[in-house]
């Protein structure tokens, strides 16, 4: 019985990194709402108020169906040593069901290379001013509020998570899309990630278009222009360079027609390597077959070696041992 | 409350560490009985401490297979060089056991016999090496380099049998341990 109490005293003892971990490493991007996302960070019994100032920024017309973007800006941050920050786009601050698609948008990418609301950055130490960029697709014609959110530790390791939100909501009207306007099709997705070394040709579909130039940029290089090819009607081609080591490169369209010329927002192309992957029953049932392999095996070999214990040869003794006549 | 890596941290620290010290003593073990430097008259005591830190060690080591995956990125197998430290520490956990029942099968005179007194010193001394091994790994995960680069071993090689293959030597195994039970 103590036998059994030990080894589930062991097992809790062995789950209770899971369950009472921290997540000094963040959680990873995801699609989260502000409750969920950072756990105890977001619930207001646990968590302290961060100093940060976040505010909002959008284009001044944002239409239905059309791709547009959100900028959140980060002012005073206070991260951990690692300068991990982690970053909400909100549609509401109700705890629940407050993502971005939870009122019609639809995430396309980020400034970090993936489509969740919520991501994960690095601070650099002494950096006071952090943006993050969200493109998404607009919900139908109507008022829509959106809100950024922070959660963090602090650098002197206070155990308090930190929790700061907008104190205004960033309110957009989303109109009616002109007749004629030149635009992207509302099929369009953009590609947001590829491999390094990958040759990367990019296939537009517009509408109401009649010449497409293309801007590009990295973090370290002026802006590029470059003119599309035009493989049909309505649709368009480019070319970006080869990336020769992880990184981004941000492209947008400049789309001229009988309407007023529009700019798409800056759409995020991130490069990685490769990506490695296994499947982790084959890894789990190797380990577990070289485990009792060599257990067994090391078993029986010693059996065999070592050989059957001798008796103790005791003659024709009078007195048996240990025993009385 | 601690963090998985934290843990990870402790819980590796007490494996290594005890295996080590296991190590080292299942080699002095060996020359203990055959009685170089004149250990003989050790053997009983090197004996102990080479399978009791064995044990110890034995002990720590699953807390720190689990808190190692659960403090990855993503809490996931997801690199070459985890693949490797989970396939060489299981590999460890069972030549440690066998180690261990081996010596609780055999009794003391695993020493005193002939190639028996090798094998075990060898295994200890194997499951000891797989297990520092494992923890040059984890160095090169997450500081990019450790004492035993200048072997220059293939770390991100990942030798991976087909799931049949695992699932035959499975089986084939367990048939095993059932037969080498039964004898003792």
């Amino acid at each position: 019985m103590n036998r059994v109490l030990l080894v589930l005293l062991l097992s809790v003892c062995l789950l209770a990194p899971g369950i009472g971990s921290a997540n000094p490493n963040g959680v990873g991007a995801g699609e989260f709402d502000a409750q969920c996302g950072g756990a105890c960070h977001g619930d207001a019994d646990m968590n302290r108020s961060s100093s940060a100032i976040i505010t909002l920024s959008a284009p001044n017309e944002i239409y239905e169906g059309l791709l547009t973007s959100i900028t959140v800006q980060i002012e005073s941050v206070e991260t951990t040593e690692s300068g991990m920050l982690g970053v909400f786009l909100l549609s509401g601050l109700s705890g629940s069901q407050d993502t971005p698609a939870d009122a019609g948008w639809d995430i396309v990418s980020n400034s970090e290379g993936n489509a969740f609301n919520y991501l994960e950055i690095m601070v650099p130490n002494g950096r006071p001013t952090v943006e993050v960029t969200w493109t998404l697709k607009a919900p139908p014609v109507g008022e829509y509020s959106l809100y950024g959110a922070v959660h963090h530790g602090t650098e002197d390791g206070s155990e308090a998570p930190f929790y700061g939100v907008s104190p205004n909501a960033l309110n957009v009207n989303v109109l009616q899309v002109p007749e004629d306007l030149p635009r992207l099709s509302p099929s369009f997705e953009p590609q947001i990630q590829r491999d390094i070394g990958e040759p990367t040709t990019m296939v537009l579909t517009t509408e109401f278009v009649t010449e497409v130039s293309i801007e590009w940029r990295t973090s370290s290089e002026n802006t590029v222009t470059i003119q599309a090819t035009k493989d049909s009607e309505d649709t368009w081609s480019f070319e970006l360079p080869t990336s020769i080591q992880p990184g981004m490169i941000e492209w947008r369209a400049v789309m001229s027609g009988e309407g007023p010329e529009q700019t798409t927002p800056w759409f995020q192309l991130r490069s990685d390597e490769p990506a490695w992957e296994v499947d982790n029953m084959l890894v789990y049932m190797q380990s577990f077959a070289m485990l009792f392999a060599l257990m067994a095996g090391f078993m029986a070999l010693q059996k065999t070696l070592s050989g059957p214990e001798k008796k103790e040869d005791y003659g024709e003794l009078m007195i048996p041992p240990g025993g009385e006549y | 409350m601690v963090s998985s890596n934290t843990f990870h941290v402790v819980s590796t620290e007490l494996t290594v560490g005890s295996f080590a010290m296991a190590g080292l003593s299942f080699l002095l073990a060996i020359l203990a009985s055959r009685n170089i430097l004149g250990l003989q008259s050790r053997i009983t005591a090197i004996d102990t401490v080479a399978h009791a830190t064995l044990f110890f060690g034995l002990i720590a080591m699953p807390f720190a297979i689990f808190s190692g995956v659960q403090s990855s990125p993503g809490g996931d197998i997801n690199h070459p060089l985890l693949v490797n430290k989970m396939l060489l520490s299981t590999a460890s956990l069972g030549l440690a056991i066998g180690v261990l029942a081996s010596r609780r099968m055999v009794g003391e005179r695993v020493w005193s016999q002939p190639y028996s007194r090798e094998l075990q010193g060898i295994g200890g001394m194997a499951a000891s090496g797989l297990i520092l091994l494992t923890a040059s790994i984890g160095g090169t995960f997450s500081r990019g380099e450790s004492l035993l680069d200048i072997f220059k071993l293939p770390y991100e090689t990942v030798p991976l049998m087909p799931l049949w293959m695992s699932c035959t030597v499975l089986v084939i195994a367990l048939i095993n341990l059932r037969t080498a039970l039964q004898k003792a």
